[in-house]
């Protein structure tokens, strides 16, 4: 009986963060935050998906106490939902071209990717930030029939850029933070500012979550001096009025 | 007292055990009516996902027993030094964690891999394509059917062999018409292992063929993408995946127990040891 009381013990202790004074938050946070949110604070614990993905978590209850997301369209049917408290607008970001190392197909831009152009291409997924960007991208450069020949759809930002920095995808979308964050090993290019489109992140604290009062200043303090001079130092921008 | 206490506490952790088990596989049963669940199959996500795995597992099954068959023989019949370390090696895919297998298949066939060099030259890229789902689950799946394998032909009687070829049999036709029907139930259970083992494969596919829908996506792969989309779809495809799975273990007891004629034979000839 004993061992079952110890079992059960561990078992919990496992299960729930430590209470001490300062809570450990469960921070679910875009892909493309994986670098840069450690660097903020150190100090919580982290779940880096594609925020269409850890959305799914929360609506099934997992237990997050931060939502994170690398748009504002998610966060924003959360709140609707009920789900999140009002989200919060705190970086933003630009996408960009990635090549492999040392661009060997001689790549100049997107509209190297017109016609059949027999380049290995990677995205993100439809419904990931990421990947839906990466379409606007596309279908503003009159490209659109690009997305059809990709040979991959990912579920989060990086592993497009694992695949195109392994050598296994010639070309890929990603955030300007992400081709910062592997730097040499990928040909990285701009996308003209009239094809751009609007990546703003927002964060919200989720109200099923066990420290709501302090999820909800963590949040603030992503607007904070300390945390965007890292988001800044990452490559990550001003957020736009979106 | 103090016994009765010891029975309370292994009837709880039996209980226990079994309840564990139990609850995630009846969940995805329980969360929607199966009217519901047999509907969402018929979204286009989870049909090419089914075509798919079925195909790409055919394949795979397909060269794990053309290969894997007489590799297994070889290894079940010849004694030589180092047999050991070969079958440990051979056996070392079972229990490697999954990224770990993807890592190393692109490290081998990957475009910088091993072999990514000599592949290129003769026009082969690998990488993300339907090809290497099926060396995903090749890799994955055949030390479960080589190792089942090789027990199966351990066990064949080899003054069976013997005879056979006393008889006038040649090594093949000997093989063909004595061995392998002796080794037959131990070979389907390996393949029958093998089977589930393919279908379920994740981890090794997402990394080194990506996912991509009617291409390289086969059914875990649409779990995983489809559970940010459609929590429904997702539930289907699981479903139908324990009914799958269910029906390879049946089927791999049943033949675990269904004896052929084998054993009343034995007594024709001498004992073997």
């Amino acid at each position: 009986m004993r061992r079952l009381l110890l079992v059960t013990a561990l078992l919990a202790a496992l299960a729930s963060p430590a209470a001490a004074s300062a809570p450990r938050l469960t921070v679910f946070a875009a892909a493309s935050l994986t670098d840069v949110f450690p660097q903020i604070d150190p100090h919580e614990r982290y779940s880096f998906a594609g925020s269409n993905a850890l959305a799914a978590q929360i609506r099934q209850g997992l237990p997050a106490d931060v939502f994170a997301s690398a748009n504002v369209t998610i966060p924003d049917q959360l709140y609707e939902q009920g789900l999140v408290e009002r989200p919060v607008l705190f970086t933003a970001n630009t996408l960009v071209m990635i090549a492999r190392k040392g661009n060997p197909d001689h790549l100049h831009g997107i509209y190297s990717l017109g016609g059949d152009s027999g380049l290995k291409i990677v995205m993100a997924a439809k419904g990931v930030p990421v990947g839906d960007y990466t379409r606007t991208v596309l279908a503003k450069a009159d490209l659109s029939g690009v997305v059809g020949r990709a040979v991959s759809q990912e579920t989060d930002v990086r592993e497009v850029l694992s695949k195109v920095a392994l050598g296994e995808a010639d070309v890929g979308f990603v955030y300007a933070t992400d081709a910062k964050a592997v730097p040499g090993q990928v040909a990285v290019f701009a996308i003209p500012r009239q094809f751009q489109p609007k990546v703003n992140y927002a964060a919200a604290a989720v109200k099923a979550g066990s420290h709501l009062a302090a999820a909800e200043a963590w949040v603030r303090r992503l607007k904070g001096k300390a945390a965007q001079r890292k988001l800044r130092a990452a490559g990550f921008l001003v957020p736009g009025r979106g | 007292m103090r016994r009765l206490t010891g029975a309370a506490v292994v009837f709880a952790a039996a209980f226990l055990t079994f309840a564990f088990l139990v609850l995630p596989v009846v969940a995805i049963f329980a969360r929607v009516s199966p009217g519901r669940l047999v509907a969402q199959l018929s979204n286009p996500v989870a049909t090419d996902a089914l075509e798919l795995s079925l195909k790409t597992t055919a394949i795979a099954q397909a060269l794990i027993l053309l290969v894997g068959t007489p590799a297994a023989w070889l290894l079940a019949s010849r004694r030589f030094r180092g047999r050991g370390l070969v079958v440990t090696l051979v056996e070392l895919p079972l229990v490697l964690p999954p990224a770990v297998a993807g890592i190393g298949l692109i490290a081998a066939f990957g475009r910088f891999g091993l072999l990514g060099g000599t592949l290129d030259a003769f026009g082969i890229r690998l990488g993300l394509t339907q090809a290497a789902v099926v060396l995903a689950v090749a890799f994955v799946a055949s030390p479960l059917y080589l190792r089942q394998a090789i027990a199966a032909f351990e066990a064949v009687d080899q003054d069976m062999v013997a005879a056979a070829r006393t008889l006038g049999a040649g090594p093949g036709r000997a093989f063909f018409r004595v061995v392998l029907p002796l080794a037959r139930n131990g070979l389907a259970a390996g393949e029958a292992l093998a089977f589930a083992r393919g279908l379920g494969e994740f981890g090794a596919t997402i990394m080194f063929a990506g996912s991509l829908q009617g291409v390289t996506q086969t059914l875990p792969l649409a779990i995983y993408q489809e559970f940010a989309v459609n929590f429904d779809v997702t539930l289907a495809m699981s479903a139908l995946l324990v009914l799958v799975s269910t029906a390879l273990l049946v089927a791999l007891k049943v033949t675990l127990q269904w004896q052929p004629s084998q054993r009343t034979s034995r007594f024709l000839f001498a004992a073997s040891s």
